[in-house]
């Protein structure tokens, strides 16, 4: 991860649920664990693009499983976080703390 | 779960718009949630829930594609194949009209042929040299006549479906006759 590089909101909650799903999962259940847990119903298709965007990055990496009944004779494509990802997490985890040190005594009084 | 239950036109858009890299996971993840879906729901809802997902899911795919360099290739490639088109509708246009069919009544008859013909050859050239490539030579044909129709470049009076039928099956020309084709190839393989 490049200095002063930080992961988007949907890219860092992804990589969460890539990590909750231990470490490897397909876009669906991804996509189920972010409304079990948060709440949001997010698209099929910002999930795949957020995942796209996270290998192109290098955070994740995808290989394709067998295409079954179930899904129309489709493949799977599972995706895997890398450690330049959990790296990432980190750093993006790092940045929010030491900004919002000091500051939570101050947001009930506005 | 019979396929055939599955709202088929969303999976055509799908199919068709979304890009290719992604587009077998993510149909697969929707036939695979509408499934589970309509078994412990009901179909209407699992299909309304599939319409939002497919509705929702192309803008942020077509966006992410736009932004990848794997859609420049695809629009270059489109590109190319359209103007080498033109061109030889052009000299097909301007054969037809010096030896052929001087007359205009001749002229209107025959150009619709050229025009689909080239757009036929165009859609499967494109879609030999990429595959991504075909859908956005159909919006450039339709782009292109829609402009040409607002223009009013043709002068020899003609009714409006004339001018719809150029509208509509260019675009479609460009889109099928390469499937058809695909699918010519592989009964013949079978066979």
């Amino acid at each position: 991860m490049k200095r002063g590089e930080l992961l988007g909101s949907l890219e860092q909650i992804i990589l969460l649920a890539l990590m909750r799903l231990d470490g490897n999962a397909h876009g669906m259940i991804v996509r189920r664990e972010i409304e079990k847990r948060t709440g949001r119903n997010i698209s099929i298709g910002a999930v795949y693009a957020t995942l796209e965007r996270l290998e192109t990055k290098g955070y994740v990496s995808s290989f394709t499983g067998e295409p079954t009944p179930e899904r129309g004779g489709r493949a799977k494509r599972i995706f895997r976080v890398e450690a330049a990802g959990k790296r990432a997490l980190q750093i993006s985890e790092q940045t929010i703390r030491s900004m919002t040190a000091g500051l939570k005594d101050g947001w009930g009084t506005t | 779960m019979k396929r055939d239950s599955l709202p088929a036109f969303a999976c055509s858009l799908l199919e068709f718009v979304l890009p290719g890299p992604y587009r077998e996971a993510i149909l697969g993840d929707l036939i695979e949630e509408y499934t589970l879906r309509s078994e412990s729901t009901s179909r209407f809802a699992a299909s309304r829930w599939f319409w939002s997902q497919a509705c929702r899911s192309v803008p942020s795919m077509v966006w992410s594609s736009l932004r990848s360099r794997d859609c420049l290739i695809s629009i270059s490639t489109a590109m190319g194949v359209y103007i080498v088109m033109k061109i030889l509708e052009h000299g097909a246009e301007l054969a037809i009209s010096k030896w052929v069919a001087p007359q205009p009544t001749t002229y209107v008859l025959l150009a619709p042929v050229v025009f689909l013909t080239s757009s036929a050859i165009g859609g499967c050239v494109a879609a030999r040299i990429r595959r991504g490539a075909t859908k956005f030579l159909a919006l450039m044909v339709m782009i292109t006549v829609a402009v040409l129709i607002d223009l009013k470049v043709c002068t020899i009076p003609v009714p409006w479906w004339y001018q719809f039928g150029f509208l509509t099956l260019g675009p479609l020309a460009v889109i099928i006759t390469p499937t058809l084709f695909g699918r010519l190839k592989q009964q013949r393989a079978l066979a």
